[in-house]
C-alpha cells in the first residue's frame, strides 16, 4: 500500500485504484460488447450465461421494487457488476482492489446518497418526497436526516473497511503462515468479496426502494 | 486509507459512464432479446393456444358428425332389419304356402299311387283268381257240368226280365231267325230238342238253329240271337273277373 503506483494530469492525481477502475470498466465494456454482438432468439452459451446473470439480477431487484425494478435495474446491476469484479480483482497477484481505496467506495455511496433522492423525486415527485421525512412524525424529521447520511457512511466505510481489513489480513497471514495458508485464505476473500458486492448492492437497492415506494405505503397505509 | 478528491470525483464519473455503456451496450439489448423471446414465446403459446382450441374445436365437431353418423347407422340398420324382418316373415308366409301346395300335391300324388298300386293290386288278384278259377273250371269242367248249366239256362230262360222278352218277341217279325248255339262239350239230341222247344216258345217266328262246338267255354252255352247274346258257360263268367278288373281302372 505504500508502494501504490500514481501519476499526475495536472491538477488530477490518478492512482491505482482508478488505473484498476478503468481496467475494471474496459473488461466489462468488452464482455459486455462480445456478449451482446449476435444476439439471436435462440442464444449461444454465452448469451445464455449473460442473460441468465441479468435475468437473475433483474428478478432479484423486481423481488425488491416490482413497480420501479426496470427504473433502477442498470444503477443496481452495474453496482453488483462493477463491485463483484472489483472486489475479486485484488486475487491477481500485483493488482488490488479498487474497492480498498475509501475514494472509491465513498463515490460509490455518495452516487447511491444521491440517486436515492434522484429517482425518490423522480417518481413520487418533489413535494410527496419530501413530505415522506415528515412521516409518520415531523419530530422524527432529524433522526431521518441523519440517517440519510450515516447509512451513506456506513455503506462506504463498510465496504473500505471489510475489503481493506481481509487484503491486510491476508497479507499478515501470508507472512506469518507461508505457502499452505493462501488457499483457504483466497477462498474466504472470493466469499467476502462477493458477499460485501451483495451487501452494498442489495442495500443500495432497498435504499432506492424505500425512497421511491415510502410515500405510495404511506399512502395505502391511510386509506 | 487517505481520501484523494480526484479519484472520488473521477469514480462517480467512471461509474456513470459504465452505467451509461452497460445501458447501451449490455442491459438494453438484452432485456430487449429476452423480451423479443418472450414476446415469441408468448406469441408460440396464443398460437399454439388458438390451435389447440380450433382442433378441439374440430375434434368436437367430428365427434358430433360421428354421433351423427352413428345415429344415422343406427338407424339405418334399425330399418334395414325391419325390412329384413318384414322381407323374411313374407317369404316364410310365401315359402309356407308353397310347401301346404306341395305337401298336398305330394299327398294327391301318393293317394294316387297308393289307389293306383291297390287297383293294380286288386286286379292283379282278380286276374289271379280268375286264373286259378278258371284253371280249377277247366279241370272240373264235364259234360255233367255242363248239363247243369243247361238247366239252369232254360230256368233262366223261363224268368227272362220283360224287355228281354219284347226284344225276343220282336224278332219274331223276321222270315227265318238264325240263332247260333255254341257248347263246349257236343249237345245231345234230348238237350237240343229242349232247347228248340224252350226258345220256339219265346219267338214266334221260325228259328233256324245252328250248332257249334267251342272247348273255350270250359262248360256251358252261348246263344247268339241276332244282336242279343246270352251266355251261360264258365268262360263267360271267369271273363266277367277281367271286365270287373278293368272297371276298377
Amino acid at each position: 500500500m505504500d508502494h501504490e503506483f500514481s501519476f499526475t494530469l495536472g491538477p488530477v492525481i490518478i492512482g491505482e485504484s482508478l488505473l484498476t477502475t478503468w481496467g475494471i470498466m474496459g473488461v466489462i465494456t468488452l464482455i459486455a460488447w462480445l456478449s451482446t454482438r449476435h444476439l439471436e432468439l435462440l442464444p449461444s452459451p454465452m448469451q445464455t450465461t449473460v442473460e441468465g446473470i441479468v435475468s437473475a439480477i433483474d428478478e432479484a431487484i423486481r423481488a425488491v421494487a416490482p413497480e420501479h425494478g426496470r427504473q433502477i435495474m442498470p444503477f443496481i446491476a452495474t453496482l453488483w457488476l462493477f463491485l463483484i469484479i472489483a472486489n475479486l480483482v485484488g486475487l491477481i497477484p500485483g493488482l488490488d482492489s479498487p474497492t480498498r481505496d475509501l475514494s472509491v467506495t465513498s463515490a460509490l455511496a455518495v452516487l447511491v446518497f444521491f440517486s436515492v433522492h434522484w429517482f425518490g423525486v423522480k417518481t413520487l415527485g418533489l413535494k410527496s418526497y419530501l413530505h415522506h421525512y415528515l412521516t409518520p412524525s415531523p419530530i422524527l424529521l432529524p433522526f431521518h436526516i441523519i440517517s440519510e447520511f450515516t447509512r451513506t457512511l456506513a455503506l462506504a466505510i463498510r465496504l473500505f473497511g471489510n475489503m481493506m481489513s481481509l487484503e491486510m489480513a491476508a497479507m499478515l497471514i501470508l507472512l506469518v503462515a507461508g505457502f499452505l495458508a493462501p488457499i483457504p485464505i483466497l477462498m474466504l476473500h472470493i466469499i467476502e468479496a462477493l458477499v460485501q458486492a451483495y451487501i452494498f448492492g442489495m442495500l443500495a437497492l432497498i435504499y432506492l426502494a424505500g425512497a421511491m415506494q415510502s410515500q405510495q405505503l404511506n399512502s395505502q397505509e391511510s386509506l | 486509507m487517505e481520501f484523494n478528491v480526484s479519484t472520488f470525483i473521477l469514480e462517480i464519473i467512471n461509474f456513470l459512464i459504465l452505467i451509461w455503456i452497460l445501458q447501451r451496450l449490455f442491459y438494453k439489448p438484452l432485456l430487449e432479446t429476452i423480451a423479443k423471446r418472450k414476446q415469441f414465446i408468448d406469441q408460440s403459446l396464443a398460437d399454439a393456444k388458438i390451435m389447440q382450441q380450433q382442433a378441439e374445436e374440430q375434434r368436437s365437431h367430428y365427434e358430433n358428425r360421428q354421433k351423427l353418423w352413428e345415429q344415422e347407422k343406427q338407424a339405418a340398420l334399425t330399418a334395414l332389419h325391419q325390412q329384413i324382418e318384414v322381407e323374411r316373415r313374407a317369404q316364410m308366409a310365401r315359402l309356407n304356402v308353397d310347401l301346404e301346395q306341395e305337401r298336398q300335391k305330394i299327398n294327391v300324388t301318393i293317394q294316387r299311387q297308393q289307389r293306383e298300386l291297390q287297383q293294380q293290386a286288386e286286379k292283379q288278384a282278380l286276374l289271379n283268381g280268375a286264373r286259378f278259377a278258371g284253371m280249377l273250371l277247366k279241370q272240373s269242367a264235364s259234360p255233367e257240368l255242363e248239363a247243369r248249366l243247361f238247366a239252369i239256362l232254360l230256368d233262366n230262360l223261363k224268368t227272362l226280365p220283360e224287355a228281354c222278352t219284347l226284344c225276343l218277341q220282336m224278332l219274331g217279325t223276321k222270315k227265318s231267325v238264325p240263332i247260333k248255339i255254341t257248347s263246349a262239350y257236343p249237345l245231345t239230341a234230348e238237350l237240343r230238342l229242349q232247347l228248340e222247344q224252350k226258345l220256339g216258345l219265346l219267338i214266334n217266328s221260325p228259328i233256324n238253329f245252328q250248332y257249334h262246338q267251342d272247348a273255350e267255354l270250359i262248360a256251358g252255352l252261348r246263344m247268339d240271337i241276332g244282336a242279343w247274346v246270352l251266355n251261360a258257360n264258365l268262360q263267360h263268367e271267369l271273363m266277367g273277373f277281367a271286365e270287373i278288373a278293368d272297371g276298377s281302372e
